[in-house]
């Protein structure tokens, strides 16, 4: 890059306008990153903090938490089946309800055995199971002014429920906040009458016999096959933890907005530089004609272009994707409670690599153009 | 001899627009001898020049750079004794403008494909001294007087000890006395490093200061008789 090198610095007021460009478009895209990652950590982080492998919905193409209903004989039965460590029961339900302040309240309220694997641990206050109707709130409802002791009641079914303990994390689905409550109070609320039984009286025994899901932790080895031999013997449509986020329609679709924006920006990217090295080389058209004719050989050349590309694009990535995580660090630092934003280094990197082959492919495009470019123009009466 | 040229022909064009620029030319240039071509514009002193230099391939006849026939090499072959044994001295110079004069010289050893150490600036400060340019190696193009550019495309052209250098109207940006100390320093080099010259010009007045000339026109060469100056 004897050339390329020299060129950056002569041409300097040129490379850094350009250079400038890749950078923002890569701090762009880290930001994005950011946002995508609080997306979908937002959006999913209940499923994304269980401690499952695998969600068992009721038998459907498309199935979903809301939809689905499943009953004893699948949980008992996929327990039954070899490589499960755990297969229990969850209850998941949206409900709207009210504090003792007479304050809006929406959340999912999920149903989970105390002591079971999926049983969760307060970060303050105490678990599920101290009492019949306690629950456990997480970091958004906490966020909202929700705090132990607060009694909720549902709307409807007028069940009320106390806030025993706080779990200081973000626990969501669909960007609503999860609240735990024991599987048979989540049983009552979401299968029994308005207000529970009736004094003195038991909810029948049925009501205890059906869930949303089986929450499954499978063991590493059991193999696709053997979870559709389950799913066809038991009823059920197994999908993995990962693939459960697609049950949520907001996060397809924020997952897909985000995507197609970084993808515009990864073209862009890739549109500008090609035009800029194709300008740069037609400018260069002379000079390139020049050192054919002292004998430089096309591979030479093209060598010399890219690596100039490869140079150029470097440096406006390590200083786009430094200012965007340092910008972005600043944005989550200083912005209102649960506003999304996340960076996952692996996304992070993913995004600076993308920008650099799309960035390497426009540079390429000058490839031919110089190929083509003939020595003999170096004398002056073909110049 | 380090240039022999063979009745050589080259045809531009197609159909009624074949123009015969070079018409069964041959002339050879020994070591350390400043040929020159002299002719009006059109009468084909470029197209000798791009054959000699295998930046345009004959229509017929043989051209041997040293003990090579470069005629009947491929382009990959003709690039590297273009690089090798070649050495460019153009019109304007035609500097790199990003690059310092060391740079310009030392870029003809990178194209080798070695990277240049210190015994490669050594040689290229003795050049640009030869040339009376070394107190300007850190400079770049656009800070040099177009007589000092040809200086630096000459030192440029003798970096890569070639056995022929081939010059393109080197004085036509200049005024007479410079082009004239141009000329003179090109002959002396030619003699100093024992490298043969072919030099084409459209200026009658440079002649005195070459060791020979022929004339050219429409293709087809004629002997001058050259009166030589006191050198």
């Amino acid at each position: 890059m004897f050339i390329a090198v020299r060129d950056l610095v002569y041409a300097k007021g040129r490379f850094a306008l350009m250079g400038l460009v890749v950078a923002l478009v890569a701090y762009l895209m880290t930001f994005l990153s950011g946002l995508s990652g609080g997306l979908i950590s937002n959006n999913v982080s209940g499923l994304i903090a269980a401690p499952v492998s695998h969600f068992a919905f009721q038998f459907d193409d498309r199935p979903t938490f809301r939809s689905s209903l499943v009953d004893r004989g699948m949980w008992e039965g996929w327990q039954a089946r070899s490589g499960v460590r755990h297969s229990e029961p969850l209850g998941h339900t949206s409900f709207n309800g009210r504090n003792q302040r007479d304050e809006p309240l929406e959340f999912v309220l999920w149903g989970v055995n105390p002591g079971s694997f999926l049983d969760i641990h307060a970060t303050t206050g105490a678990g599920l199971g101290a009492t019949e109707n306690g629950v456990v709130i997480s970091r958004l409802l906490a966020d909202r002014g929700v705090k132990i002791g607060d009694t909720i009641t549902l709307d409807r079914v007028l069940t009320e429920l106390n806030v025993v303990g706080v779990i200081d994390e973000e626990r969501n689905y669909e960007h609503t906040p999860i609240v735990f409550a024991t599987l048979a109070k989540w049983q009552e609320a979401t299968y029994g009458p308005p207000g529970g039984a009736p004094p003195g009286e038991k909810l029948p025994d049925v009501v205890f016999n059906f869930a949303s899901v089986v929450a499954l932790d499978l063991e590493p080895g059991v193999t696709p096959e053997q979870i559709k031999a389950a799913d066809s013997d038991l009823g059920t449509t197994t999908l993995t933890r990962e693939g459960s986020f697609q049950t949520s329609p907001a996060y397809q679709v924020e997952v897909f907005t985000v995507a197609a924006i970084q993808a515009f920006l990864v073209v862009t990217s890739a549109v500008l530089l090609g035009a800029f090295f194709l300008i740069w080389t037609i400018q260069r058209t002379a000079e390139i004609g020049l050192v054919k004719a002292l004998g430089a050989s096309n591979g030479y050349l093209l060598r010399d272009s890219l690596g100039q590309a490869l140079l150029l694009l470097l440096g406006g990535l390590v200083v786009g994707v430094g200012l965007g995580l340092v910008s972005g660090m600043a944005f989550k630092a200083t912005a209102a409670a649960g506003t999304p934003f996340q960076f996952q280094p692996m996304t992070v990197a993913l995004s600076a690599l993308l920008l650099l082959v799309a960035g390497l492919l426009g540079g390429a495009v000058s490839i031919r153009r110089i190929a083509s470019v003939e020595p003999l123009i170096a004398l002056g009466r073909d110049r | 001899m380090s240039l022999r040229v063979e009745s050589v022909s080259l045809v531009l064009g197609d159909g009624d627009e074949q123009v015969r620029a070079l018409d069964n030319v041959s002339l050879s240039v020994a070591p350390g001898e400043l040929l020159a071509v002299v002719g009006p514009s059109g009468s084909g002193k470029s197209s000798l020049l791009a054959v000699c230099g295998g930046l345009r391939r004959p229509t017929s006849g043989r051209i041997h750079v040293a003990d090579t026939e470069i005629t009947a090499l491929n382009p990959e072959q003709l690039t590297r004794v273009r690089r090798e044994r070649i050495g460019f001295v153009f019109q304007q110079s035609n500097l790199l403008p990003a690059l310092t004069v060391l740079d310009q010289l030392l870029l003809t050893v990178h194209l080798r494909g070695t990277t240049p150490g210190a015994a490669d600036r050594d040689r290229a400060m003795v050049l640009l001294q030869q040339v009376g340019m070394e107190s300007r190696s850190k400079r770049r193009p656009a800070e040099l007087s177009g007589g000092e550019r040809q200086r630096v495309g000459i030192a440029r052209a003798l970096m890569s000890s070639p056995s022929l250098l081939l010059v393109d109207e080197p004085t036509s940006m200049l005024d007479q006395g410079r082009g004239r100390q141009i000329v003179s320093l090109l002959r002396g080099q030619c003699h100093e490093h024992r490298v043969a010259a072919l030099m084409v010009t459209h200026d009658p007045d440079m002649l005195m200061y070459v060791d020979r000339a022929v004339h050219i026109a429409d293709g087809r060469l004629e002997q001058v008789e050259v009166a030589r100056a006191a050198h």
